[in-house]
């Protein structure tokens, strides 16, 4: 089984790749879902289930400085590049990113590396199928990390169960945890909005997928707020050969519908019909 | 005073209160740290920018002097360098600069070499206050080193605000280190509530006072003020939903510029974030 993988990102926030890619799931019969946005991961609102699975996620290493042995030389504040050992030679745990260098420099074995939990991966059983889902502990780093972890988990599901697709929800920006996210999927679907703002973080964005070589596809949300905007977002594309495959104009009930936890596409089925979300999903799995 | 706009959330507000913020009060600076997609530039359209590059350092191998050995590998954390049966293969943009390759090769064949990982930008805006902001290049991986770089060189001046990256992980961690005060901007929606609270599960660690801003108010529903009331977390305002702010903000304008009441909103969380 071929299993396809489909990313919802956006580059600028809160355009609505989470209420899309919820809209989407009842439509995907056999598919694992995979909330890759690990800083925020909102799909579990609309997607109550029992969690079958919950795994502790090991990011990096942190230094623990022992200070019985410690004689004070300093080299590893020398060395340290993150400036995360401060004048009273402590490590200051938000700043170390585990390189190892101080553990190595000390003269006194003074300095042991330790796994650091950064945060965990759970599976829970939900009505439209298995969605896995990581959360990282706020503050920390390695998000990409744990995103990998996240989409290996959903893979596994998948072959073992036979599975045509992923749905990844991506988070925003184009960091570690936006590439993690879409590196080797089938297609990203990229949910802007009709503003400046959106405009020139559509750029970056599809620039990331562009060096990816990620077929994209591109979604138009909130596209009556402004006719400038439209207009703007409607010129990129066109220079870049890019189609809007939906859009999707400002409708009070996507809120209500997330308001009341509930899936926007279940909830105003009416509305949906009119922006040809059918259409929009028989090309998606014309993969 | 160092005050970061943040949000957990994405799409809130943080950008539109930062910037009508410093319109409002005039005196001060606006740093963007959200360096992979920064906008507060588009509203506050600074005419001349200073440009500064900045560069992490990456392992490269002197063929000559390389012996195999794999100790470079065996060290680094990141899958950054890996020996391979005729080369060692460097990753670039895994590594994370920390030194330890070159620390750990006894045939001295490291050396570093630097790669650009996006810029600083720098210069006075269209409204007499001045502007400082970070860019990371499409494809690098981490804006930590920026947002670091854009703090580092900070006047402690009247007033600074930070307008933050959405999410709570090290980027954010970054640009809200060391500030003063945290306006968190949130919406009146599950995901909403749900992000801000990771978000005051982070300020709470970093010891950072902090208070909130809701915005598009009236868009959903009351949780996010039963949250607020629950945890005692200071409202400092709260900004209605209304299209034609929407439209305003979809076209680059700073809502304060353009309509009063905007303005009179944002004096009002002025006025209660200096009590």
């Amino acid at each position: 089984m071929n299993t396809k993988e489909i990313v919802v990102i956006s580059g600028k926030g809160g355009t609505g790749k989470t209420s899309l890619m919820a809209s989407l799931v009842p439509f995907f019969e056999d598919a694992v879902i995979a909330d890759c946005d690990v800083d925020a991961p909102d799909l579990k609102i609309l997607f109550e289930g029992e969690n079958i699975e919950e795994k502790e996620f090991i990011g990096l290493k942190r230094a623990f400085i022992n200070q019985d042995e410690c004689s004070r030389c300093g080299l590893c504040k020398d060395h340290c590049k993150f400036k995360a050992i401060n004048d009273e030679l402590e490590v200051e745990m938000e700043s170390c990113e585990g390189c190892g260098v101080c553990e190595y420099i000390c003269p006194n074995n003074a300095i042991q590396m330790n796994d650091s939990v950064v945060g965990k991966v759970n599976v829970s059983n939900t009505k439209y199928g298995k969605l896995i889902h990581g959360r990282l502990i706020p503050g920390e780093e390695t998000s990409g990390k744990l995103v990998a972890q996240v989409r290996k988990k959903a893979k596994e599901i998948a072959k073992n169960e036979n599975l045509k697709y992923i749905l990844i929800d991506g988070s925003p920006g184009i960091g570690c945890n936006v590439i993690s996210s879409m590196t080797g999927v089938d297609k990203a679907i990229i949910v802007i909005e009709p503003t400046l703002s959106g405009l020139h973080d559509l750029e970056k964005i599809y620039n990331l997928t562009q060096k990816f070589d990620i077929p994209v596809s591109v979604v138009l949300n909130k596209s009556d707020l402004s006719v400038n905007g439209n207009k703007g977002i409607k010129d990129y594309c066109n220079n870049y050969d890019l189609n809007i495959d939906l859009e999707v104009p400002f409708n009070p009930n996507m809120v209500k519908a997330i308001v009341n936890k509930e899936i926007p596409s279940i909830y105003d089925p009416l509305f949906f019909d009119e922006i040809k979300f059918g259409r929009f999903i028989e090309n998606l799995k014309n993969l | 005073m160092e005050i970061a706009v943040l949000s957990g959330k994405g799409g809130t507000g943080k950008t539109t209160l930062a910037t009508n913020l410093a319109f409002v009060q005039k005196k001060c600076i606006l740093i963007d740290t959200d360096v992979e997609e920064p906008n507060s530039h588009i509203f506050l359209k600074p005419k001349e920018l200073n440009r500064k590059v900045i560069t992490t350092e990456y392992p490269n191998v002197d063929k000559s002097k390389c012996v195999l050995c794999g100790d470079c590998g065996d060290f680094c954390r990141y899958n950054a360098i890996l020996p391979a049966k005729n080369k060692v293969l460097v990753f670039k943009e895994m590594c994370h600069d920390c030194g330890g390759c070159k620390l750990v090769c006894k045939h001295d064949a490291i050396h570093y070499e630097k790669q650009e990982i996006g810029s600083m930008y720098f210069g006075e805006t269209a409204y007499g206050f001045n502007i400082k902001y970070g860019d990371l290049k499409v494809g690098a991986v981490s804006g930590v080193k920026i947002i670091e770089t854009l703090k580092s060189s900070l006047v402690k001046e009247d007033l600074i605000f930070i307008d933050s990256p959405p999410g709570t992980s090290c980027s954010t961690v970054a640009a809200v280190k060391d500030a003063d005060y945290a306006v968190i901007v949130s919406e009146p929606t599950p995901f909403g509530v749900s992000d801000m609270k990771m978000v005051v599960e982070m300020l709470r660690n970093m010891n950072i006072l902090f208070g909130v801003v809701i915005n598009k108010a009236g868009l959903g529903d009351n949780e996010i003020y039963e949250y607020c009331e629950e945890e005692n977390i200071r409202i400092l305002g709260e900004i209605p939903f209304e299209k034609r702010f929407a439209r305003a903000y979809a076209n680059g304008e700073i809502l304060s510029n353009v309509f009063d009441e905007y303005r009179n909103y944002m004096q009002n969380i002025l006025n209660k974030i200096s009590n």
